[in-house]
Formats: structure tokens, sequence, C-alpha cells
């Protein structure tokens, strides 16, 4: 209910859609909005009309009238019109038979690269720079562009085939010919013609409701295909259909609907529909069935189609995958461009080499020299530009024409990865992660900043009741928070033991391309039974998760008990005192208003109630009245002619049971009646409904439960049969009005029923109430609250009851009287509640106030006349209906106030932990109050007690700036140094530095930053944003309350653009479109709360906490993997080329190539390419579990680490080294010998295999079965192709003529000799480099691999702790060496070898030390301030204890995992020496006495032993190389 | 619960290996002990093989005699266009200090002349060299016809350039007398091109089959007139043109000209002595030439590079490897220092 502000008002924005198309829709709109009449309009008739009936001319005319309309001609309409409207077909594929080649082919050529390939194998047709058959050059970009396209064809056809599934499904269309429905299939089905939809069947178009099989012309849809919303949405019949006596017949349809032209706007329907005699209806959302819902809950519906195939809504809403550019391709092709410029470098000077070699034969006349075709020798320049476009085409394997197409292979390999990693996958939803972008994987590696929605993203947006406020009187609920605590242990512990769970709902997804899955299941008929088993409630749960938001812990609430009394003491007196006048006047304002209280969170909502036995009908209890009430309903009809809508003149209406009656007598008369009737039942199924409750959880055991009603339960068997399930389920449109309802039903206020038009209650003595349900205002976000209008069956009063944010409803009371008592009773209420709301939003619960309104029958006939004129307003019936509602919620009397507690999902500190020790900074954008927010990032650790809070908050620009400046002066001020001291104080204004200037190295944690809606907007602005920035940059977290959904993506944009960050983006509402948009990467967490962010979004995954493994897992290896074979490319290029470019000196510049051209083109796309991809796809640079306990090695990611500029020069000297080595060994070894050039070719091509092949032996971290394989695979390729080759034919392949070469080399040892000897040198230095660097300056990743591979072993007997000593290359020696578990050791070592960069930050390295345990640890070791003097402290304590130590290493072992604990990582990482035993117990000790609740302890994401390893590991770094 | 779960339904990924990417491998350990042994055992072999290598190359014997300077007079012959198809022969008197025994195979040397240029490899037909069709000259560009559209046999920029000394090596076996060392005109080509890549048309007269052809400009002698004496040895199939064919790929490089018969004296090699070169000069070329007389290692080769490098290729691997044990010892003193 309380969705964040603004969620509804971007709703219509299209998501996914690129900006400037929604730009242009909005002018459109705009425009139409200035032209009202003249907009675009559709104009729909009946296809049933015969050419000639009435209305046609009628329409001609109107047609003539209105430009843009198209008019749906009468006459064989479904030919005439084929031309204007889509049918209803689905063709979502991009080519046909016909069209596919060229169309195929120009999108390709819209990427360069392909172009020029292209060219260059062009250029080859001129004979004067060929460097290659024609053909030949031609070969490899046609190889490209045939993969390419054969992967177009193949996505096209899947495309086609699940369009045709869709196609052909069935479904009922009323036929002119045989006068009845007959079955067609969907892409049958054009605008006009008439459908008739059973129970649970999918819609195939956008249909019109013109009949539905229920009495109140509703219809009940399911619209979680289109917008992921499981509640059961409500639709209406036309005004003026529903109350047709007989079934609606299509051939008497002769009206004519005009609506607005197709648009993709879920949220808004316009149109009128225009009746033979000239009546106008109007027509709204709620008569449309959009594509792509299922029908509820309704046995059968009709409608007339207005929208068909691409026209319907849903379709228009369904974009395609985004493509985006990750910042590693970006820089790739900075690196390619480098890449030219070498080509178009060597290529000059090859040329102008020529030009001077050509020049010196020039007088000589050579004999070698080949003269020009007329005898002349060529003229130097002209042969130097020749050589230059010939080099080009012969060096083109510089610019890696596999690269492109490797990485795009790779990458969806990697999402394929992705996909499959059962850690994403969501047992309670059965979903995995969604990769909707393929082409930024890479980026996940690497995002330096997350900007995260609060609700649904980190709590759960299950809402469970907690608190409330009646009538200034706090019910604090304690036994119920004890139950939610141990639903949270059970959770926790029931977690392993519950089987692994999967739907029972059948789905079968036809389509899955279109972001509109088609699902069709069947109905679920398990009964939802109660035991006490958790596993069981939760796969319960799960069940009932697609009609309800329901879980048991939102369902069973345990009522507080002094409240309870309360609420059935009213209960008891009014059902003494219901006959008399005024029934409530018997209770105290106090109970009268818990009564109140308990009705409005009822009634005062949308919830529709099912029962699970019948899963899909409304329980529908309908009481017959008989003549009495007739007269009355006549009377009530001309009194509220509102509900003329509903049921005018139709008979049905007798049917209708009512309580409503328009004098005391008459209500006393139906009183009786009712009684009499029904006097008997109700309590009945009160009692029912409670004892159903009772076996659920002996929590909710009322007092009078089951011992007051039990005995006439047996006597209503009857009336039970209809109520007799064991309980109702309700609906609820957001969690927060179902959380409520289950709340009142705790309290034996049971929502029984509601129909549209009735809402009934069940007490447990009042038994039944029936509320006449005049009016619905529903939530919308800028009213913030809800309202019904009820009649009162008690009192018979009209009643407005409305529940909404307090800060909205508390303006809206009835202003009190100070003079009089109850006046000022009542000010106190406010105040007091007030007062408890502000603390429960301190205590992060969602507030909610309720309040009522009585209206007199004058006031409510004079609300209602305007109303209805709103209603039925054409235009600007929005903005009509909301001033209407503006003017009946005034004068509200406070009822009292809810509190709903949000959870936070499982995992969402841990994971925000994690996220701190990767480096990644978070904000939190969040449309919520600052209390509610700070409070929330409090619980999920956003934000630390131990730390600084910097609250913004300015009203104007003046003081937002100037807060900004003394924020920054402050911050600045701190800047380096540490505040030691706990300041839990949120600092506001007026800082001073706490702390003068000190040597202190060591930082403590940098403050949070809180800022609200208003001030940050004025922050936002030009000349502060980078103010804004600057200090946002220096702040560990940030976070942003009241923020709009603009304001979330100007933030987002701000840090992107400014401080050239990677964002990543994460919201699951609409409101959080905007920003996942702009982010680099945008995340949409596919919950309940519609599918708008999942549809904007790269990625969408089911929890927050998936983000984890997401990011820290597989975004590193994407990154590393990515980064590490570009490199490679580029590196394996290079070397190649160079190879070539080395033998120019040798060959005059003439471009000649000394390998065959065959091995030239194919060497990169097939002898080499296989490896690097198994590479690419599969190696791990650090194990998952290592990643997940070592965040900190997701820096390397956000640091571009493994790519650099630095990273790609070394790499491309390396390859010029290695291609020197590959060139010059060869060529000595055959200088001076009778080698032909190709023979002596090949010997280089094998050996240039064979050093790619060990290079990325040496690059690849894990070998798997499929790394060997593919390096085998590749050579054997090579040979094998080169023998058949060489066998093939002795007078082809000019220039090589290489019959039988490869047959000799392999019985010349020289090359032999050779190919072992270059590759070896080749990669010497490398390989010598790597293993330096391993001991000497490890990187955190090496460290990280290598406590990897220790873990298998790290069960050691401390006997073997002192094997060391041993010289190395006794591999035993080493084996025991790398399990020595010697505390003193692994730290110092931690610290000599850990990365400056870890050493500088300690609080980057571990950023959950709280300040207090410093300020302990100081007063423990010294009297000197600040950590780094603690470090000194344990050096000078340090020989001697580690002497000690070092004689009982056994005992050590155990404290080194005391030692280890994470929150203990940064102290060891900032004691630059190693820390003592007995103080590290010491320390150990203050800080088990210093733990604060049992989150902490969560804190321990990795079990000791294994962290106790890890550092034991770090410490044998230099056995490692 | 009535029927069991249907764990097909359910998206949940297959918990396979290979899927959960959990595949079996190990990482590559670039651990003290696996570095240092690889590296101390490649450098070992590298050595071992080296110092093979080397004595191989030691126990050969090569002679290389430059004629460029020494026939200078041809050369300058050959300048005067006039006097181009003038005979002219050198002789060129050597000392053999050494005998050098086993086969024995003679070698011309040229200096910068520049096989590997990307037009010259080019321009050579294989269809005619196989007698497919002698009159294609197709790919021989600018060597195809001659000025009277007459095809050149052989057509082509390799072929015309061939090289057309004769050297013959005549031992002094005492000071007057001399005597021709008998040098073999076969084997010295590539089995496969001898017998598949080039043929001669089928014919019992090579100068019919011929007919209608030109010589190549530079030639003084049509194709089928290479080798008089012998048939086989004739047209395509002679052994000298066969080899001038397959393009050297350095500037400089040597090509197998004869070897030498075992016979009489020349059992056992070539035995010390004088011997004399007596070149016809015919080629005019601005480059140098030499002869080279040479023997050959079992490894195929007569440099000493390849063991040169192999040994400095494991003495430098050695280096590393102690280097690589310093550091590996220095941070373990470093250690043991701290924590004592």
């Amino acid at each position: 209910m309380e969705r964040e502000a603004g969620s509804s008002e971007d709703s219509s924005g299209s998501p996914g859609k690129p900006r400037r198309r929604r730009r242009r829709r909005r002018r459109r709109r705009r425009r139409r909005r200035w032209d009202g009449r003249t907009r675009a309009v559709r104009t729909v008739r009946s296809n049933l009309l015969p050419p000639g009936a009435p209305g046609a001319p009628d329409a001609a005319g109107r047609a003539e009238g209105l430009p843009g309309q198209r008019p749906r001609r009468p006459p064989r309409p479904r030919r005439a019109c084929a031309q204007h409207l889509a049918d209803n077909r689905l063709n979502t594929t991009k080519y046909t038979l016909l069209s596919f080649l060229p169309k195929n082919l120009f999108e390709q050529f819209h990427r360069l690269a392909n172009v020029y390939f292209v060219f260059i194998a062009l250029l080859n047709f001129v004979p004067a720079v060929n460097a290659f058959q024609p053909g030949l050059a031609l070969a490899p970009v046609l190889f490209i562009l045939a993969v390419t396209a054969i992967k177009d064809l193949w996505e096209d056809y899947s495309r086609h085939r699940s369009d045709h599934e869709i196609n052909h499904l069935g479904c009922l269309v009323f036929s002119r010919e045989e006068k009845k429905y007959v079955n067609r299939f969907w892409k049958e089905i054009h605008v006009g013609d008439f459908v008739r939809l059973r129970c649970n069947e999918i819609i195939p178009a956008d249909i019109l409701l013109l009949s539905s099989s229920d009495p109140d012309g509703l219809c009940h849809i399911e619209t979680a295909n289109l917008d992921g919303e499981t509640n059961l949405k409500r639709r209406q019949v036309v005004r003026g259909f529903s109350e047709l006596v007989s079934e609606f017949n299509p051939l008497t349809f002769t009206s004519v609907i005009e609506c607005e032209k197709p648009n993709n706007d879920l949220t808004r329907f316009r149109g009128c529909i225009i009746h033979e005699n000239g009546k106008k209806a109007g027509l709204h959302k709620e008569n449309l069935l959009l594509r792509g819902c299922t029908i509820r809950n309704t046995e059968a519906v009709a409608g007339i189609v207005v929208y068909a195939g691409h026209e319907t809504k849903a379709l228009l809403n369904n974009s395609g995958p985004r493509y985006k550019r990750s910042q590693l391709e970006r820089q790739m092709n900075c690196d390619v461009l480098w890449c030219v410029l070498l080509l178009v470098c060597m290529s000059l000077f090859s040329a102008v080499g020529h030009g001077l070699w050509v020049r010196r034969y020039q007088e000589k006349k050579a004999l070698f020299e080949v003269p020009e075709s007329d005898g002349s020798s060529p003229a130097p320049v002209t042969a130097a530009v020749y050589s230059f476009l010939t080099m080009i085409i012969v060096l083109q394997v510089l610019i890696p024409i596999s690269l492109y197409v490797s990485i795009e292979i790779v990458k969806v390999c990697q999402v394929y990865f992705i996909n499959q990693d059962i850690d994403l996958y969501d047992e309670e939803t059965d979903s995995q992660l969604q990769c909707r972008a393929l082409n930024i994987t890479e980026d996940l590696g690497q995002i330096q900043y997350i900007f995260s929605d609060k609700t649904g993203t980190l709590t759960e947006n299950k809402m469970v009741f907690r608190r409330c406020i009646v009538s200034g009187v706090e019910y604090s609920h304690d036994a119920n928070a004890q139950r939610l605590a141990r639903y949270q242990e059970a959770d926790s512990e029931e977690e392993e033991t519950v089987p692994r769970a999967s739907t029972l709902s059948q789905r079968g997804s036809i389509g899955s391309h279109q972001s509109v899955r088609i699902m069709h299941r069947t109905q679920s008929t398990k009964s939802h039974r109660r035991t006490n088993s958790r596993a069981e409630a939760k796969r319960a749960s799960m069940l009932s998760r697609h009609t309800a938001f329901s879980s048991p812990m939102e369902k069973d609430i345990t009522p507080d008990p002094k409240l309870l009394e309360k609420v059935s003491e009213c209960d008891r007196r009014l059902s003494i005192a219901r006959h008399q006048e005024r029934p409530l006047a018997h209770l105290s304002p106090e109970l009268s208003d818990v009564f109140d209280f308990f009705i409005a969170l009822t009634i005062c909502n949308t919830v529709v109630v099912t029962s699970p036995d019948q899963p899909r009908q409304k329980v529908r209890v309908r009481f017959e009245l008989k003549s009495p009430v007739k007269t009355i309903e006549g009377f009530l009809r001309r009194f509220t002619p509102s509900r003329l809508a509903s049921g005018c003149s139709s008979g049905s209406l007798a049917t209708k049971f009512s309580q409503k009656s328009g004098s005391s007598f008459l209500s006393n008369l139906s009183h009786d009646s009712i009684f009499d009737r029904l006097g008997q039942p109700a309590p009945a199924l009160a009692s029912n409904g409670y004892s159903s409750q009772a076996s659920g959880t002996d929590g909710a055991e009322g007092p009078e439960g089951a011992d007051g009603w039990s005995p006439e339960r047996a006597q209503a068997p009857d009336r039970a049969a209809a109520a007799a399930d064991p309980e109702l389920r309700y609906e609820a449109e957001s969690p927060d009005e179902a959380a409520l309802v289950y709340a009142a039903r705790a309290y034996s206020c049971r929502l029984a029923d509601r129909l549209h038009d009735q809402v009934s209650v069940e007490l447990p003595h009042l038994g039944r109430l029936t509320f006449e349900l005049l009016h619905t205002l529903g939530f919308d976000s800028i009213r913030k609250r809800m309202s019904v209008v009820i009649r009162h069956p008690l009192t018979d009063e009209i009643n407005v009851y409305t529940k909404g944010a307090d800060s909205m409803l508390m303006d809206l009371l009835r202003p009190c009287s100070p003079d009089d008592a109850r006046g000022r009773h009542q000010k106190k209420i406010r105040s007091k509640t007030q007062n408890y709301l502000n603390q429960y939003a301190g205590e992060g619960l969602r507030t909610l106030c309720i309040a009522k309104r009585v209206l007199s029958k004058e006031e409510y006939a004079c609300w209602l006349q305007s109303h209805l004129e709103a209603e039925s307003a054409v235009d600007n019936r929005e903005e009509l209906l909301f001033q209407s509602a503006i003017r009946l919620e005034t004068n509200l009397h406070l009822l009292g106030a809810t509190g709903i507690e949000d959870r936070l999902q499982d995992g969402v500190p841990e994971t925000i932990a994690k996220f701190r020790q990767a480096g990644l900074q978070i904000w939190v954008l969040t449309g919520d109050k600052q209390e509610t927010a700070i409070n929330i990032a409090y619980a999920c650790k956003l934000l630390d007690h131990g730390e600084e809070v910097i609250t913004l908050n300015a009203d104007s620009q003046e003081a937002c700036a100037a807060l900004l400046d003394q924020c920054l002066q402050y911050v600045q001020s701190r800047g380096p140094y540490s505040a030691p001291e706990n300041t839990e104080s949120n600092v506001s204004v007026g800082f001073s530095p706490l702390y003068p200037a000190s040597t202190s190295s060591a930082s403590g944690p940098s403050p949070s930053l809180v800022i609200d809606g208003r001030s940050l907007a004025y922050a936002l602005e030009k000349n502060l944003e980078d103010r804004f920035l600057f200090l946002a940059k220096q702040c560990r977290s940030v976070l942003c309350c009241r923020s709009t959904p603009l304001q979330k993506s100007m933030v987002v944009k701000l840090v992107r653009s400014k401080l050239k960050a990677m964002t990543l983006a994460i919201g699951d509402g609409a409101n959080d479109v905007s920003m996942i948009q702009v982010a680099d990467v945008g995340v949409g967490i596919s919950g309940q709360e519609g599918m708008q962010a999942v549809m904007a979004s790269d990625f969408a995954v089911p929890r927050f906490r998936y983000l984890e493994k997401l990011l820290i897992v597989h975004g590193h290896w994407c990154y590393s993997r990515l980064a590490n074979m570009v490199l490679y490319f580029f590196y394996k290029n290079t070397m190649f080329v160079c190879l070539l470019f080395w033998f120019q000196f040798y060959c005059g510049f003439s471009a000649s190539s000394m390998i065959d051209q065959w091995y030239l083109i194919f060497f990169n796309l097939l002898f080499s390419s296989l490896p690097q991809l198994v590479t690419g796809v599969l190696d791990k640079d650090v194990p998952a579990d290592v990643l997940l306990r070592e965040p900190q090695l997701y820096r390397s990611g956000q640091n571009m680490e493994e790519y650099q500029p630095r990273a790609f020069w070394l790499n491309m000297v390396d390859a010029a080294f290695q291609s020197l080595v590959c060139f010059f060994i060869p060529y000595l070894a055959y200088y001076d010998s009778d080698v032909d050039m190709f023979t002596w070719g090949t010997p280089i091509t094998a050996i240039a295999l064979f050093t790619f092949v060990l290079h990325l032996g040496i690059e690849t971290k894990t070998w798997t079965w499929l790394n060997w394989i593919a390096c085998g695979f590749s050579i054997l390729l090579f040979f094998s192709v080169a023998l058949v080759y060489n066998a093939s034919c002795a007078t082809c392949y000019p220039p090589s003529n290489p019959y039988w070469s490869m047959q000799t080399l392999l019985g010349d040892p020289v090359f032999y000799l050779t190919c072992f000897l270059a590759p070896i040198t080749a990669l010497l230095p490398r390989l010598f480099f790597r293993a330096l660097q391993g001991s000497l300056f490890p990187t955190q990743l090496q460290l990280g691999r290598q406590s990897a591979k220790k873990s298998p072993k790290k069960l050691n007997t401390p006997q073997e702790i002192f094997a060391q000593g041993h010289l190395p290359g006794d591999p035993r020696t080493e084996h025991s060496q790398g399990r020595t578990l010697n505390p003193s050791r692994s730290l110092s070592n931690n610290c000599a070898s850990c990365s400056p960069e870890a050493r500088g930050e300690p609080s980057a390295v571990d950023t959950s030390v709280p300040l207090r345990e410093n300020t302990l640890v100081e007063g423990l070791g010294t009297q000197a301030p600040g950590p780094s003097l603690l470090g000194e402290a344990t050096s000078q304590d340090c020989p001697g204890d580690s002497k000690r130590k070092s004689t009982s290493a056994g005992r050590a072992a155990p404290l080194a995992s005391l030692f280890n604990l994470p929150n203990f990582s940064s102290l060891n990482w900032a004691s630059s020496l190693s820390l003592v035993s007995g103080l590290g117990s010491v320390l150990q000790f203050s800080r088990s006495s210093l733990q604060m609740d049992k989150q902490d302890d969560e804190f321990l994401a990795s079990p000791p032993p294994s962290d106790q390893d890890l550092h034991g590991l770090q410490g044998q770094v230099s056995d490692y190389f | 619960m009535e029927k069991p779960f249907e764990y097909d339904k359910s998206r949940q990924p297959a918990n396979s290996a290979f899927k959960q990417q959990k595949l079996p491998g190990h990482y590559l350990r670039l651990t003290a002990t696996a570095v240092l042994s690889i590296f101390f055992t490649t450098g070992l072999f590298c050595l071992c093989v080296g110092i093979i290598l080397i004595l191989s190359a030691k126990s050969t014997k090569k002679i290389e005699v430059n004629y460029t300077k020494l026939c200078a007079d041809c050369h300058e012959l050959r300048d005067d266009a006039s006097k181009f198809r003038k005979a002219c022969t050198c002789s060129i008197p050597f000392n053999l200090p050494e005998k050098m025994k086993g086969n024995v195979y003679m070698y011309y040397k040229l200096y910068g002349f520049y096989q590997n240029l990307y037009r010259y490899v080019l321009s050579r037909s294989n269809a005619q060299l196989m007698s497919k069709n002698i009159m294609d000259v197709h790919g021989c560009d600018p060597f195809k016809m001659s000025e009277d559209k007459i095809p050149f046999i052989p057509c082509g920029a390799i072929a015309n350039s061939m090289f057309n000394d004769t050297i013959i090596l005549s031992y002094n076996l005492h000071s007057s007398e001399h005597i021709q060392v008998p040098m073999l005109k076969y084997g010295l080509t590539w089995w496969t091109d001898k017998y598949v890549k080039f043929q001669n048309p089928v014919s019992s007269n090579l100068a019919d089959q011929f007919e209608g052809s030109a010589k190549p400009p530079s030639w003084s002698v049509p194709i089928y007139e290479l080798d008089r004496d012998d048939p086989g040895n004739n047209g395509f199939l002679n052994e000298d043109f066969i080899v001038w064919m397959r393009t050297a790929a350095f500037p400089t490089f040597k090509k197998l000209y004869r070897r030498l018969s075992r016979e009489h004296y020349f059992k056992e090699g070539l035995p010390a002595g004088n011997y004399s070169f007596n070149i016809s000069y015919i080629t005019r070329f601005q480059g140098e030439k030499s002869v080279v007389l040479s023997t050959l290692t079992w490894s195929g080769g007569d440099s000493l590079f390849l063991g040169l490098v192999y040994t400095v290729t494991g003495a430098l691997t050695w280096l590393s490897a102690f280097a690589i044990m310093a550091v590996y010892l220095m941070l373990k003193n470093r250690k043991e220092n701290l924590s004592l």
C-alpha cells in the first residue's frame, strides 16, 4: 500500500525502451492533450455486422471528422481491414526466407570491424596489391559472417517456432456463419471479433470485457505474466452491458467503440463506447482484459477484441534484450586502435624499406628482380605504395578478426554458466538468475558503486504486523515479536532440512523469448494443511505464493492480550446492543475506536477472499431476502444512483442481499429478519474460522475460541458448507493490506467475503456483519492513502474509513477545539499517537494511520454528485477523481495506527558486509521516511552504530550549500585521521575537528551520509553537485531518503559521469526503473512488485543476497577471464604478426610471408582458437569459496588490475620478444642451409602454435580436462591438417606448393630441436617473472589462489609444523611447509607479503571492526591512542613471545584461529609485526565481551577453521612462486 | 501431498560439475619445488642437447670458397653485353688440410640473392612443371612469353634466374695429375619433387615435346638441353633445375649442387690435399657466390648454432633457477630472522 513515493507516476514510463522513443511518446501524449478532440482514435465495431448495418454510415461520418481515424468498414471487415489493423498473429521474427541474406548482411555490416575485414579481403582482389589468393582471403571473413548469420538464423528460427506455437493456441471466437462460438487459433482473431474465455484461459488479445458469468459483471485476471504481480486484479464489464438479463449475444452488438491508438501503457486505457442510440459510455482500464493475463475466479467472460497481435499492450511493452557496451570492451576497442596504429606503422616501415630496396637494385638489374610486365623496373615509390597496401593485407591478423566472435562466444557461455549456477537459484520462487543483457557480464566484476532500493530489495516486502496504537494506547504485541524471532531461528535451522522443493504448479513456458511469458498453470488442489513442521509451512507458502503474499509468518499473529480483551468486549457488548437504536453509543469512545479500528483494518482494502479448497471460486455467500427489502432496494437505488451501474432494473437485483436501509425502521426490520435467518449460522461461521486458526497455531487461540461456540457449530451444517473451508485466503494488491487483514483476523475480526458492493466481516459474537461498500477510492502515491465508503450495518451511518501514511493523514484530521474536553482528549491522543509513530519509524516499522469519518446523508449526497460526474467524465477522469477523493478525505477522526515490519531479506547484512569488504560503496536510495530508512540501514549493517552519521537536511539551497561546506570541512579535517571515540551522534551542524592532527596513518571508519529528498534536490543542482559528490565520496555509505525515481536516476548518473565509476543499480519496483536504466549494470529483483524493474534490467535476481555471488564470484570470474582472454588475443596476434614483420627484413620488404597462406589465414580461426576459448570460458583464477571468503579480492576487478594499459603494453613487449625468439632461433638454425622458404615457414608456424599453447598454459590458472583436450586438439589439428593439406595436391596452393613439406619436416631432427627450444626460450622470461613476482610481490589474487589449494589439506597434525628449514627442492619439505600453522609467521608474512594497498587501508580490508574495540584495545595494550600504536606495542612484546610460541606450536595453532576472526583482521593488517598470542587471546576475550547482538555472530560468515587456514597459508607466501 | 514433487518441472539448474563450474581441475601451482624443478630439469636437458649438438657439429668439416673476387674477370666480362655469350672459365685452387670423412656435399652459395621476394616466388607455373600442360604459363608474370608470343618453357622469374654456373671439383693427386672428383647429380632433391612435382612430357624426344616454346631470356640453352647426356636428368627433371625452383628462404642461401660419389680415392670421403674448382662462369650476378664443401651431422645441419643456443638456454635457465633459489632463501632467512 505505502509504496515508495512516486511508484506509480513512473510506471507509465516504458521500461526497457530507448529513451528517445519515450520522449517522443511523451511529446505525442502532450500534443494529444492539447488538441483533445483531434487525437488519434481507433474505432472498433463488431465484425459480425452485415454490410450496411446501422451505425456504419454513422461511423464513416465520424471518420471524416476525426483525422487520423481508421474507420472499420463493416462489409467483409476481415478482408477490408487486414491492411489497417493487425490481426492477432504473432510474428516476432526478424527475417523471412527471402530477406534473410540481405538483411542479415546489412545488419552485420553495421559493425565497423566487419566492414574493415571485408575491405581488406576485397583489397586482395586488386592484382597489384594482393597478398593472398583472393578467394582465400575472403574465407575468414565469410566464415565469421556465416557464424554470426547462422546464430541469427537459429535465434530467428526459435522465435518463429515459439510464435507458431503461440499462434496456434486455440480459443473460442464467435462465428457469424455458425452463430455460435467456435474454436479458432489465436492468429485468426481479428479486431472486432467476439471472444469467449473460460476460467484459467490465457487472454489472446486485448479484449474489452462485455460480459461475465459473474452476476456483478466482474472478472478477475492474474497479470503475473505481464507485470509479475501475483494478486488478482478485478476487471469490470463495460457499463451498460452488465445489466443485460440474458447472456450477451454478439449478434445484437451494434455499438461502436472509440479508443486510443495502440500504446504500451499498461496502466491506462481510455475510450468510449457509443451505442446505437447515440448514448456514450466511458471506457477505462478496468474494462480491458490484457493479452497474456489469465482469467481467474470467473467461469466465463466474453468480449470484443480491441487490439490484436502486435498492437496489444503486452507486446508493445515487450522490448528485446538490451545492448550495452562493457567497460572492458571500450578499453579493448581503444587498444584495437593502438593495434591499427601499430599496423600502419609496420606497413609504413615496410613500404619505405621496400622503396629503398627497390632503388638500390634498380640500376643493377638484378637477376631476381621481377620487372613489370612491360619489362621496366618498378619505380621505388609505386613499389612502396603497393607494398604498403600488401603489407596491410599480410599483417591484417594484427586486428584480430576472431576476437569479436570469440568474445561473443565466451560471453554467451558465461551467461549460460551464470544462469546454471545452482546457488543463484531460488527454491522458493522456482526462479533463477536471468541474464537479460548478454554482453556486459564482465562489468559485474568491476562495480564500484551499488545503488540499491530499499523496499523489496533489501527487505522482503513481506509485511508482518508488529504493533499498533489504538486511540492513543500502544499495544506492543510482545508475544508476536517473540514468535517472529522464533520463526527466524526456525527458518535458519530448517533451511538445511527442507528437501529441495520444487513448484507444485505445473508450468510450461511457451514463447520464452517474450518478456511476457505465457504460463499455463493448472490449479493446485492441495489443501493447505498446517502442521508444526516448518518445512511444510514453507512449502505451503510456496504454494500460496502465487495467489497471495501470505506466508505463515504474516498470517499467524499473536494478539496482544489487552487489546484482544477490548475487542472481545466490544464484540460482546455490541452483540447485546445491536438491536438498539444506536448500538455504538453503548461503547466508551475508546472501545468504539477499537471497534472501528478493526473494522477499518478489515474492510479498508481491496483484498479478495478465496478459499483454498475451491481456489478459483470466490466464496460466494449471497444472502437472499424476500420482499421487504425489495422496496428498500428500490429506494436505495434512487438514493444512491451510483449503483445504477451495477444493476438497475435487472432481475438479478432482487437476489442481492443487502442490509442497507433508508431508515432505522427498515434497519431494524432487516436486522430482525437477518438475525432470524442467519443468527445461528453466523456465529458458527465465526467459530469455524476460528477453529481453523486454532488448528494453525495455538498462539492464535482466543479465550472464547472453541468453548463458547463449538456446540453451535454442529447446528449449522448447511451454512457451514459454504464457508467450511479451513481457512480463507486473502489476495491483496500489496502485502501491507494482507498483513493488516491477517492482523485483524487474529483479533477474531475476520474478513469473510468481499464482493464488489459488499464486504462481510465475521466477529465471534456479533456474527457476520455485512457492510455495503459504496465506494473504494484506491491508493495512489500522491494521496498516499486509500478510503472506503461504507454503510455501517449497525448504525446505518455512512462511514469513510481511510488508511494512509501518517504524514498525510495527520494533516487531514478534524481540527479539535481546545476548549472542549473531548477535543483536548483527542489532541492528546493525537500527540501520543504521533510520538509512538515516531518511535515505530525509529524501529524501522512502516507506519499507517487509520482514520474514520462519519458522513451525513446530505454530505454524502453532495459529494456523490460530484464524484459521479468525475467518474463518467471522459477527459481528465483521473484528475477529477483525484479531486473528488480529496474532498472526501477531510475532517477525519483518528482511530489509531499500525506498525508493520518489512522484514529484511535473508542474508542482507552479510551480503552488505561482503560488499563492504569487496570495496563496493553502497548507496541506498529509497522513497521511505528518513527514520525508517536509517533504521533499516542499521539493521542491514549499512550503518554501524560505531560510526558517525552525517545527516543533511536542508530547507533551502543556501542552507544546503552551507551544510555541505561544513560537512566537507569536517570530513577533510578529520580526513586521514581516525576518530577513535565512538561518536554515535548524528552530526547535523557545527562540526569541529574532534582530533587534532596526529601522525597516525590508520584512519577510522569514514562517516556515513544521510540525506533526504529535498536536500538531495538542492545538492543535485549544478553548483552543488561537485561538493556533494566530494562529500559522498568520503563517506562509507550514503542513504538518500524520500527520493523520487528521477532523483534516483540523477544520483546514479552523477556518480557515473563525474566519478567515472562503474555503477550498479538494483531495485524491484517501477520507481527504480529509471535508475536501473541509467546505471552501467541494472539489476532487477524479480520479486513481487511487478516485472517493470526486471524488464528494464540487465540481470534479474530473485533475491538481494544472490547479488553477492553474482558480483563477487561470477563478476570477478567473468572480468578476469575476459580480461585475460583479450590480453592473450592481443599478445597472440602481435606475436604472430611480428614473425611476419621480422621476415620482411630478409625479403626486401616485399610483403612476402614465409608462412603458408592457408596457415596464415586459418591459424587464428582454427588452430589456436579453441584453447583460449576454453580458458576464457572456464578458467577460474581463484575458486569460488575463496572469493566469497575473501571479498577484497574483488578489488582487482574494480581497479582493472588485470587489464590495464600497462598490462597491454607489457604484453605487447613480451609478444615482440617472443616473436624475436621464435623467428631468430629457426632463422639461425636454418641459416646457411638449403632450406626453402615455406619449408622453413612451417616450423615457425608450429613453434608459434606451441608457444601460444604454452603461454596460455602459464596464464591458465585452473587446468581441467577440457583445457587439456583443447590444447591437445589444437596441436593435433594443426599437424593433421598440415599433413592432409601437404599431401592433397602437388600443384595447387601457389605460391607455397607445400607438397609433402610437413612429411619431410617430420623426418628432420632440426625441426624437432627448434620446435622444442624456441618456445622454451621464448617463455623463459615470462615464467621467470611470474615465479619471482609470486614470491616477491604477490597480488591479492595470487594469495587467494594459494590459500585455495591448501584448503583440502587443512587437517594436519601439529607434528609437521617444524619440518621446515630444509632446503627447497625437496618436495616433501615443501608440503610440510605448506602446512605449517605457526601464527606468528603467518601474521608477519601477512604484512610482509600483502600488497601495500591492503596495508595502507586497513579499514578497507575489514570495515566491520567496531571502534569500541579499538578503544578497548588501547586501554588494554598501551596508553597511546590509535590502532597504529597498538602495532608498536605488540612489536615490543613480540620477540619473546614468539620465541616462546615456537616451542609450543601445537598450542599456537588454535590461537591462530582466535586471531583470525574476521573482525580482527584489520588489526592483523595494521600491525606491521607479528602479534602476540597472549595479547591475541586478551583481545579475543575483550571482543567476545563486546558482542553486541547476534547479528554479529552471523558476521563470521566463514567458519573459523577455514579462516585459520587461509591466514596460515598467507604466511607461506614465500614458499610459493 | 498426494503426488511427489515434479522435479523435472522445476527450473532448478542441474547440479553437475560442468554446469556448476566445478570440474575437477588443478590450479597451476608455481610452488618453489615445481618452479625450481622445472627450471633445473629444462636447463639440464638443454645443456645436454646443446653439448651433444656442439660436439656433433664440431665433427663436421666444411670449406667455403668465395669465387666472386677470384673470378672477377668473368664477372666483368658479363657486364659487357656484347661478350655475354662468351664462355669464361676460372680455376680456383684450394687446400683441404684435413680429409672430409663420409658423405661430402657440394653446394653453391649466393649472397644477397633474393629468392623470397613476393612477386618472384609467385612467378612460376606448377602445371607446366608437372607437364599437365606445358603451354600453361599462367602466373608466370612477367616471364610468360617472348616478344613474339611464344611461351617460355620453363616460364616465370624463378626459372629465368636459374643458377647455371658449372662447377667441377678436381683433386690434385700429384702436382701435375688432376683427377676430376666424381660427383653425383642425383639425390639432390626431395623425392616428391623429382617424381611428383616435376614431370617431363611423356615422349622419347624431349625436344619435340617442347616444340613451339622459347627458352627463358636469361638461359643459354633450352630446357631440353640442360643435361644432354642423361635423359633422366633432363628437361624438368633436371635436378639442378628442381633444386633451384625450391626458392630459398633467405637472401643468403646455399643450394645443393653435387654430392660426392664415394668411389676409388674417395671411398672414405675427400682426402686431404690440394683441390681446385673449375667454374664456368655464366650467371651474371651482383652478389657474391661461393662453393661450399661440407659434411653433415646426424641432425642434418652443419652449423654450430643450434648447439650453442641450446647450451646458452640451458645456462640461462640454470641461472634463473639459481636466482629464484637465492630469492627464496633470502625470504626464508628474513622470515627466520623475524621469527627468532
